[in-house]
């Protein structure tokens, strides 16, 4: 498999998802059940890997690509990760620009709020994961 | 501005590498560290969350890429997005190669769990940040309903991005508050640079 093709199909699936373990579905449906580039087990081995590593959640994709093509294929999931990044500029310079509409700034404001309360259940399964895999450890 | 180049990627390294917890625990650190530079103040770490969460992909790669923006133009983008990337890149594909499953080993477990208590933490920290601003001023009626909108979509089950998208049209349709008065000060965003 081209290393192009495994660069597009990761890129494929982060560009179409919010968050870093978001891509999974796609990446699984890609890689797994269509295209057979990497085995089900393949995969999970790279999910536990991005989660027992520091940094970014979304950078098991690098694992991915090398299960899939080699050192090439890391490069390919790497530069996957970082493409939709960039995507942020267009989007800060449009919203700089009309921010001083009481519409828009309202909006802003909405998406602030908004983001901030989903990081409140996100840090309650933070702390339960990290409670419960203590206590498994512990007893 | 132009934050010094080197600084600015060894924070970004710094900040999003050697964090366990994912994208909510960097950004938090990150704003410590931007904010007692002086590079960022409070408002603009608003919109950069605000961005990188309407940003495709993983949210603290858009926010290095916009920050790093704001900090030195294209060069900051570039060396915050390497910076907040390549290393953990660099770790995963050594493991891919190498070690296989890392979490059969007990201590890397519990460093684990650890980790993900403090950051935890940390996350809550961002919240609280982030919300105080809207809910201790008069505004606050206005930012609690979408707080429970928020809320509610989030908890029956809808993705983020939508969540998002509903609340910024609510947020958008509610009924206006004066500005700059003691009973409606302005929002967090408004003093942000243009």
């Amino acid at each position: 498999m081209s290393v192009v093709i495994v660069y597009l199909l990761l890129l494929k699936a982060t560009v179409t998802s919010f968050a870093g373990m978001g891509s999974l579905p796609q990446v699984r449906q890609d890689f797994v059940d269509t295209h057979h580039l990497v085995s089900a087990d393949e995969l999970s081995e790279a999910v536990l890997i991005g989660r027992a590593t520091p940094g970014p959640m979304g950078a098991y994709v690098v694992a991915v690509g090398y299960q899939a093509a080699g050192v090439r294929g890391a490069i390919a999931g790497w530069l996957a990760l970082v493409t939709p990044a960039f995507l942020a500029l267009p989007l800060l310079v449009t919203v700089q620009r009309w921010l001083h509409l009481p519409r828009v700034r309202a909006l802003v404001d909405a998406v602030v709020i908004a983001g901030a309360t989903m990081l409140v259940p996100a840090a309650a399964l933070l702390a339960f994961d990290g409670a419960t895999q203590l206590l498994r450890l512990l007893y | 501005m132009n934050a010094p180049l080197r600084q600015l990627t060894w924070i970004f390294t710094r900040d999003v590498t050697f964090t366990f917890g994912g994208g909510n625990a960097s950004m938090e650190l990150l704003r410590r560290s931007l904010q007692s530079r002086g590079w960022i103040d409070a408002p603009t770490h608003a919109l950069l969350m605000a961005v990188s969460r309407l940003t495709p992909g993983t949210s603290i790669l858009a926010y290095c890429a916009s920050g790093g923006w704001l900090l030195n133009g294209w060069r900051g983008t570039l060396a915050a997005v390497a910076g907040g990337s390549l290393p953990g890149s660099l770790i995963i594909f050594g493991l891919a190669a190498t070690l296989g499953t890392l979490d059969r080993y007990a201590l890397v477990r519990a460093l684990l769990s650890v980790g993900m208590l403090a950051a935890a933490w940390l996350v809550l920290a961002s919240a609280w940040v982030l919300l105080k601003p809207y809910v201790t001023t008069a505004r606050r009626r206005r930012a609690l309903v979408i707080v429970a909108i928020a809320a509610t979509l989030y908890l029956i089950g809808w993705t983020p991005v939508r969540v998002l998208l509903v609340s910024a049209i609510a947020g958008a349709l509610l009924p206006a508050t004066k500005r700059g008065t003691l009973e409606h000060p302005p929002s967090p965003t408004a003093t942000m640079p243009v």
